[in-house]
Formats: C-alpha cells, structure tokens, sequence
C-alpha cells in the first residue's frame, strides 16, 4: 500500500525531535512510526501518522518555521514468521529496485510486522508488495 | 584619445590641482606637510601614490566649509549627503565644477544613446541629494527635455511619463522595479509607454534585477555611478555594451589599492577604488578613499571608448575580514549564493579562532520548497556549495544549513558576519 510520510529537516542541535514530538501530541497528533537520519551537522526525520491527520500535521510543522516535505513510501505488512523479510526484500531487488531506506516497527499483539520502504520506483515496489 | 595622450593631460591636471589644494587648503597643507610631499614632487600621474589619502571622516571633521579650496563668493552650489551617523558631508562646486559635473553626466548620456530628441523624467530626489540636479544638468547639457519629477508620488509619475511619452526614466533600480509593479496593479500597458532607457544608480544593483527591469518596462537598463564626494552621478557610466562601467578618468582619476596595505594592486586585481578629481576647484578630492571594492578594465572596449572601464562593485572594503590569511567579503558569499536556485540569499558567516586556526562557518538556509526526504542529497546540495566557495574565495568554509526563517532577513543593516576572534 502506497502511503505519506512526512520528513523534517532537523539542525542538529538538542531537544529538535522533542520539538517536533510535542508539537504534534500537543496537537492530538499521534505518531505512529518514525525514524530520524542525521550527519554530523543536520538530521531529517520522517514520521508516519493517521491518515486523516497529516495535513493538519504537515500544516501545523510548516508554520512552525521547520523545512517539511510529503513523500510517498510502500507500506508492508509482513508476517511474523523466519524469512518472510527476506522473501519481501527478494522480490523487490529481482525486479531492480532498489532501497534509499527503510525502517520497521514490530507489534507483538499483531501477526504482522509493519515496514515502511523508501524504494527508487515508488509505484513498481507496490506492485510487487501487493503480489505477496 | 589613447592611453598615452591620456595620461599626458592626467599628468598636466593632477599637477595644477595638487598644487591649487596644497596653497588654498589649510588642510591638504597640513596633510601634505605630515607626509612629506610638496607639490612640485608631482611632476606626471605615476608620481599620485606619493600623495596621502583622504577619507570621509576628513569630510566629517572639517564640516561645513573646511575643505573649501576657494572663496565663498566663487561656491554656486552646495550638496550634502546625510549618512547615517554623525553630521553631513558637504561638498561646494565652482562654475566650473558644475559644468565638468554636467559635462560628466552628459557623456553617461550620450553613452546609454540619448541625445537632444530625448525626454528624460529624472525620478531622483531633488535637493540637497546629488541625483536629482546632477542628472538634470546632465539632460540638459546634451540637449534633452527634463522632467523634473524628483522621487516619489508613484501614480503620477506614471501619468506623466506615459502622457509626455518619456523616453528615459532617471531613478534608483529599486524604486524602478516598484514603478514596474506599479503599472502591473493598475492594469497599464507597457505597450503605451514610449521608455527605451532606464539610469539606474545611488544604490548597488544585480544583472537578475537588470534583466527584470528591462523585461518588465521594455526598456535596456544602464549602471549609472557616482558619488557626493567626488561631485555626484556621473563620474562613470555604461556603455551600450553593459560590459563595465567607463569612468571618466580626465576628470575622475580612478585607482586600485589593498585596503590593508593601501598599495596599488596589479592592473585588473580587486582592491578599494580611490578617485583624485583632476578638475574641480570649490573642493579637491585627493586620492579619496571609496571604500567600495571592485577592479579596473583598462583594454578598449567594444564600443570604441578607450575610457577605463570599472567592474561591479564587489562590497565594501569595511565589510572585510582576513580568515586563515585571506581577505573575505560578505559580499562574494552572497554572489554564490545567488548562483544556487536551491539557496536564499541570506547567510550569516561566523568566524573564530580554535586552536590557532581561523573557524570559517556560514549558515545558510535551503529553500523550502528544494528539502527532500533523503539525506544524501541534502549533503551534496552542501558540498556543491562548499566546493564552490571554496574555488571563489580560496578556503574552504564549514557551510551549516538551518531552518527556514532563521537568518535576520532586513536587508542592508543586516548583520551578515561576526568575528568572534579575539586580538591581543
Ligand atoms: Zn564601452
């Protein structure tokens, strides 16, 4: 499933993710996956949130003076069971995609792991995730 | 003219100014005196760098009437530029010095190619303000009708200049690009307008506002230079090759110098311009000190004029910092920036001193609409611009970008570096 993310960039200075943590649960804004990848000097985090809610929150960033974008990343969900990552990663890299990044974030009370892909063919790695 | 015929009447010139401002000036006097240097030591333009400089503060401390080389009764005229601290300068002209004025101002015209059939709506302050009548004198010397509208009252300059079918507009570029945005609100057509000449000047310009202004009001835009000092607009002018401003160096006699050792660079090099006025009598400047950087074009130009030609002011020689041995001006920061699509122009550059070495870091900030989800390329967007300072300058700098919004936007005072460094 195709779905939006939202990535901030960050200077790298303490206490920018708790900023941009607050600002959305003061909000009532859930955040319900992130990753944050930095160099020495800046960072850019990408957050996933209910679908209904990220306009308000990429709104509600932007005019806080934080640089903001919209992406579009593969949403899978794979079983919880040995080699189901590896047959998912399989597929994707047989059909010549390949991965900028991607980040997971297990659930123990559901049989799926979540995994959010940022592949170089967006539509085509759908695709593929879909036949599984 | 050629060069050496040039320099001859230089020559000629400098030697009878030296000597009106050494016995009619208790200033240049004194200030000849203190530097050992007696008129009859200048014998040809080569020997100008025995002289001593002069700067504003001189103008500043000899206020109203102290560096008046003439008698009362023989100033026509009086300007004087306010700056922003401390009291005016006034500067005091002869006849004569309002004739070669005009005359300067006139081949700035000829220049941008008016001539006696054109009307000219001179949209320049007039007053105590040189622009104004500066400009005037200049229209009128070649011919032309003025239209003394001086600045301000925007409508109505836009009624006058498309009812009298002005063909050139005399203003700052800034307040052109709002007559620009005037005419577009009020829905006229530019069609309608009979402008083919914009001289723009009072105020540092870049080619991207040259290029919308000449798209914007049909017209070709021309640098017009000049300043209080050394008599007003008019000392230089572009030519119809817009390829660097010609300086009329038989009135105006341009030198190059390092602002740090105030010794003349290599022909071509960037450096403080420095103007001796070879012709005017109220009130000499010798080797006054611009404290604008730029560099001089001595090759005949394309349209034939053998006349100097000066680059684009670069900065102020005041803004400059030394960092790791090399001399850095904001000002070039702000040219490269202006290079990248991806950058605002804004940037604050920051130095210090860690362990005996100069820190050279400069914050920019990304447009948003160039921010990506990928940290790679918001890495090389970095690299490209840390590469390209680097070539520029000479060294290379820690370049941080931060968020949008976060550098002091207000132009001109805006503090765009800091030396933390400390020396003693
Ligand atoms: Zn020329």
């Amino acid at each position: 499933m195709l779905i939006r993310q939202i990535s901030v960039f960050l200077e790298n200075e303490k206490g920018k993710f708790a900023e941009i943590a607050r600002l959305l649960g003061n909000n009532g804004i859930n955040m319900k996956a992130f990753t944050v990848s930095e160099t020495q000097d800046f960072g850019i985090a990408r957050i996933i949130v209910e679908r209904d809610q990220i306009e308000r929150a990429f709104n509600l960033i932007k005019s806080n003076s934080y640089a903001v974008t919209m992406t579009q990343v593969v949403y899978l969900e794979c079983a919880h069971k040995p080699g189901a990552m590896a047959d998912a990663m399989e597929r994707l890299s047989a059909a010549g995609i390949s991965v900028e990044y991607m980040y997971a974030f297990a659930d123990s009370s559901s049989e799926f792991s979540r995994v959010i892909i940022r592949p170089d063919n967006t539509e085509l790695a759908n695709q593929i995730i879909q036949e599984l | 003219m050629s060069r050496d015929e040039m320099r001859e009447l230089q020559s000629e010139k400098l030697r009878k100014i030296v000597s009106h401002a050494y016995n009619n000036s208790s200033f240049y006097k004194k200030r000849f005196d203190e530097h050992g240097v007696r008129p009859e030591d200048i014998k040809s333009i080569d020997d100008i760098v025995k002289l001593p400089f002069t700067v504003k503060q001189d103008l500043r401390d000899n206020y109203p009437f102290g560096m008046m080389c003439v008698p009362m009764t023989n100033i026509l005229r009086l300007h004087a530029s306010s700056g922003t601290t401390g009291k005016p300068i006034v500067v005091g002209y002869t006849e004569k010095d309002l004739d070669n004025w005009s005359e300067a101002v006139a081949r700035c015209l000829t220049a941008y190619g008016l001539g006696n059939d054109d009307m000219v709506q001179i949209a320049y302050g007039y007053g105590l303000f040189t622009g104004g009548l500066g400009a005037h004198d200049g229209v009128t010397k070649i011919g032309g009708t003025v239209i003394p509208t001086s600045s301000g009252n925007t409508q109505k300059q836009l009624q006058l200049m498309q009812d009298f079918g002005a063909t050139a507009v005399a203003c700052t570029p800034s307040y052109a690009l709002y007559m620009a945005e005037e005419i577009r609100k009020q829905g006229l057509d530019i069609n309608n307008f009979k402008l083919k000449v914009g001289i723009f000047g009072a105020e540092p310009w870049t080619e991207a506002m040259r290029k919308e202004l000449e798209e914007k009001l049909h017209i070709k835009a021309f640098d017009i230079y000049g300043l209080t000092e050394i008599s007003g607009p008019g000392v230089g002018g572009e030519c119809e090759c817009q390829n660097g401003t010609h300086l009329w160096e038989d009135l105006y006699y341009p030198e190059i110098i390092d602002p740090v050792t105030l010794q003349p660079v290599e022909p071509g090099q960037k450096g403080e311009l420095v103007f001796t006025t070879l012709d005017k009598w109220g009130m000499p400047m010798i080797r006054y000190r611009t404290r604008d950087l730029t560099y001089l074009n001595y090759e005949k130009c394309e349209c034939g004029r053998t006349a100097v030609r000066m680059g684009k002011i670069l900065g102020r020689s005041d803004d400059m910092m030394i960092i790791r041995g090399v001399n850095v001006f904001p000002s070039q920061v702000e040219s490269i920036l202006l290079e990248f699509p991806e950058y605002e122009p804004y940037f604050l550059i920051e130095v210090d001193r860690i362990n005996n070495t100069d820190t050279f870091d400069i914050q920019v900030e990304v447009k948003p609409e160039f921010y990506t989800d990928q940290v790679n390329e918001v890495v090389r967007l970095r690299q490209r611009l840390t590469a390209r300072i680097q070539s520029v300058i000479g060294i290379q700098p820690n370049i941080k970008i931060v968020q949008p919004g976060t550098i002091e936007r207000s132009t001109g005072k805006a503090k765009r570096a800091i030396d933390h460094r400390k020396f003693e």
